[in-house]
């Protein structure tokens, strides 16, 4: 680990108003719109209360929004020839990565501190481990778009592209029953989603797989779910960063 | 030859570069019929420690791809390469080994000073960050954001990184690429002053008056092999003579071609329509005998520029068919003389 490395891409990050406002405000205010708002935020279920299932549900999005946009922008800037002038250096690519690891976290966990700040403010209400079990499952699960990012940066090789990724995970977040409860043939459709494993997980702890409509989702679904979308987003990212290294 | 290992032989006897058969491919595009495309096409190369070494060669010859095997930015298809007695990875990793290479991209929202303190803080050991951006001429915009430098600009940056771990061996890639007469002249300036340290240069350009101007020695690389490798004044003297053109008589145009040929010195004749234009050392020698035997009307002499004489040396004729793609003699690739290429001279005739 390299501190001074790591503190300069932390600045270059903050540098960039508009994905911080993607990133971190936006979820913070669908929360105080879904979530702090509607008649029935007092409402328990499982170990808490409809508040903070929503509060769960948007900082979940926030986090993979962040990690898209950074493994993408990872992925883009190596490839616009960064790569090459860190090729010439002893950095080794293991810590590289590792150090792109720290600040995906760290960036990811900014939308979920501040949404749960907002939810304990506003009336989401559940029992202590709950709290901190969801936070720390958006937080690890979220690493997983992380490599989803990179695989959309190491495709495309844009920033547009990585952009675009971002921008998907509204697609996703609203087929992954985050934004709005599914229920019917879309609910069926969206457990095969990306984002559903990952949101069902983080809201575990709270509904302990039950939804609106009163069905509940194993764990193991859920498991599964976010295993397989890895693997998929993982030998994807692997085969790309493969292609890209032959026409170098 | 001798295979040089171990660390001892590497920190001393060494030779900065040592390029041994080595050659690059690279797969064809996807959906194209094409073979893969032969890059760098075996070159052997020794570069002692303290030369400066120009690479000349027009877009396209494989100078980059070259300098990317040197760096460990990519890995021979066959053949080795050795910085130093060791493998260019650990040479970069050591720090003895730096460059400012033509796509060494930036991040563009960092300062040129932060962009210099994060790649230093990857060295174990490195030169002062305000010292290094003080040799490379950036202390006036040392707070600017790299999107706001021009070229030259950032081109002065990637050689502040260059020189934080002091390196012995500097490379630079077409350094001066995209930069206006005036950078140019100033990147070079600063260049000079950086070298009399005693450090190994090589630089791939295809200004020739660059490699005249800062090199020692120049190896001219034409479709991925060396054509020619010697002092720079050496070179350029085989590079420059005299083009004699004249019309002559449509009879025995071909009888004249053998003839004109056959002469000493002469490099090259061609036909072009009426004309044939003849590249020689000794022009009085041609001129007499196409405006005496040979019956030649109009007759032209120009010197030619140093320019015109390196692309027709290299190939690079737009024109010319069956001309630098085509094959060459695998022979004779360390040379000092240029005219010396049997092959090569063969295809420039038509």
């Amino acid at each position: 680990m390299n501190a001074t490395f790591t503190l300069l891409e932390m600045r270059l990050i903050t540098r960039d108003w508009g994905g911080m406002f993607f990133t971190a405000v936006l979820p913070a205010f669908f929360y105080l719109i879904f979530g702090s708002t509607v008649e029935s935020r007092g409402q328990s279920i499982g170990n808490g209360n409809v508040a903070m299932y929503v509060m769960i549900s948007m900082a979940a999005y926030g986090a993979v929004t962040a990690t898209t946009s950074i493994g993408g922008t990872s992925a883009v800037e190596r490839q616009q020839g960064w790569g090459r002038q860190l090729g010439l250096t002893p950095l080794a690519d293991s810590s590289y990565i590792a150090m792109k690891a720290v600040i995906a976290m760290t960036v990811a966990a900014v939308p979920i501190l501040l949404t749960f700040t907002l939810g304990a403010l506003t009336g989401a209400r559940g029992s202590a481990w709950t709290w901190v079990l969801s936070a720390v499952l958006c937080l690890v699960c979220s690493a997983v778009f992380a490599v989803y990012g990179l695989l959309v940066g190491t495709a495309f090789r844009s920033e547009a592209a990585v952009g675009a990724a971002s921008g998907t995970m509204v697609i996703f977040a609203f087929l992954g029953n985050l934004f709005i409860p599914l229920s019917g043939p879309l609910l069926t459709i969206a457990k095969f989603t990306p984002l559903y494993g990952y949101a069902g997980l983080a809201r575990y702890p709270l509904s302990e797989g039950y939804l609106s409509d009163g069905s509940q989702d194993p764990l193991w679904l859920l498991v599964l779910n976010v295993v397989v979308w890895l693997l998929l987003f993982g030998s994807a990212a692997v085969y790309f960063v493969r292609r890209g290294r032959e026409r170098q | 030859m001798t295979t040089i290992s171990g660390t001892a032989a590497g920190a001393s006897g060494a030779p900065a570069i040592e390029l041994r058969s080595l050659t690059k491919s690279f797969p064809p595009r996807r959906g194209s019929h094409d073979e893969r495309v032969r890059a760098v096409d075996g070159i052997d190369l020794l570069v002692e420690p303290g030369e400066v070494v120009a690479f000349l060669g027009p877009n396209g010859a494989g100078k980059t791809t070259a300098l990317d095997m040197v760096l460990g930015l990519t890995e021979p298809t066959s053949g080795t390469a050795e910085v130093f007695g060791r493998t260019p990875r650990v040479a970069v990793r050591s720090g003895s080994v730096s460059a400012v290479l033509q796509t060494g991209g930036l991040l563009r929202d960092l300062t040129v000073r932060e962009t210099v303190r994060m790649i230093a803080s990857t060295y174990a050991v490195h030169a002062p960050v305000d010292e290094v951006i003080d040799r490379a001429g950036v202390s006036g915009i040392a707070d600017r954001r790299v999107s706001k430098c021009s070229g030259g600009e950032q081109q002065r940056l990637r050689f502040a990184l260059a020189l934080l771990p002091d390196p012995r061996l500097l490379v630079l890639d077409e350094p001066t690429a995209g930069m206006d007469v005036t950078a140019r002249r100033d990147f070079w300036e600063t260049m000079h002053a950086d070298a009399s340290s005693g450090r190994t240069v090589v630089f791939a350009t295809h200004y020739l008056e660059e490699a005249d101007a800062f090199a020692d020695r120049i190896v001219l690389i034409a479709a991925g092999r060396i054509v020619a490798d010697g002092p720079t004044d050496e070179i350029r003297s085989r590079a420059s003579g005299r083009t004699v053109s004249a019309t002559l008589p449509t009879e025995g145009l071909l009888r004249a071609v053998e003839r004109l040929r056959d002469l000493p010195g002469v490099r090259s004749v061609e036909e072009r329509a009426a004309r044939v234009v003849v590249t020689a050392s000794d022009s009085d020698v041609v001129a007499r005998l196409l405006l005496g035997e040979l019956g030649g009307t109009d007759l032209e002499i120009v010197t030619a520029g140093l320019e015109e004489a390196f692309m027709a040396l290299t190939g690079d004729d737009r024109d010319g068919p069956g001309l630098g793609g085509g094959p060459v003699d695998p022979r004779g690739r360390r040379m000092t003389a240029l005219h010396a290429d049997p092959t090569h001279e063969e295809e420039l005739v038509r």
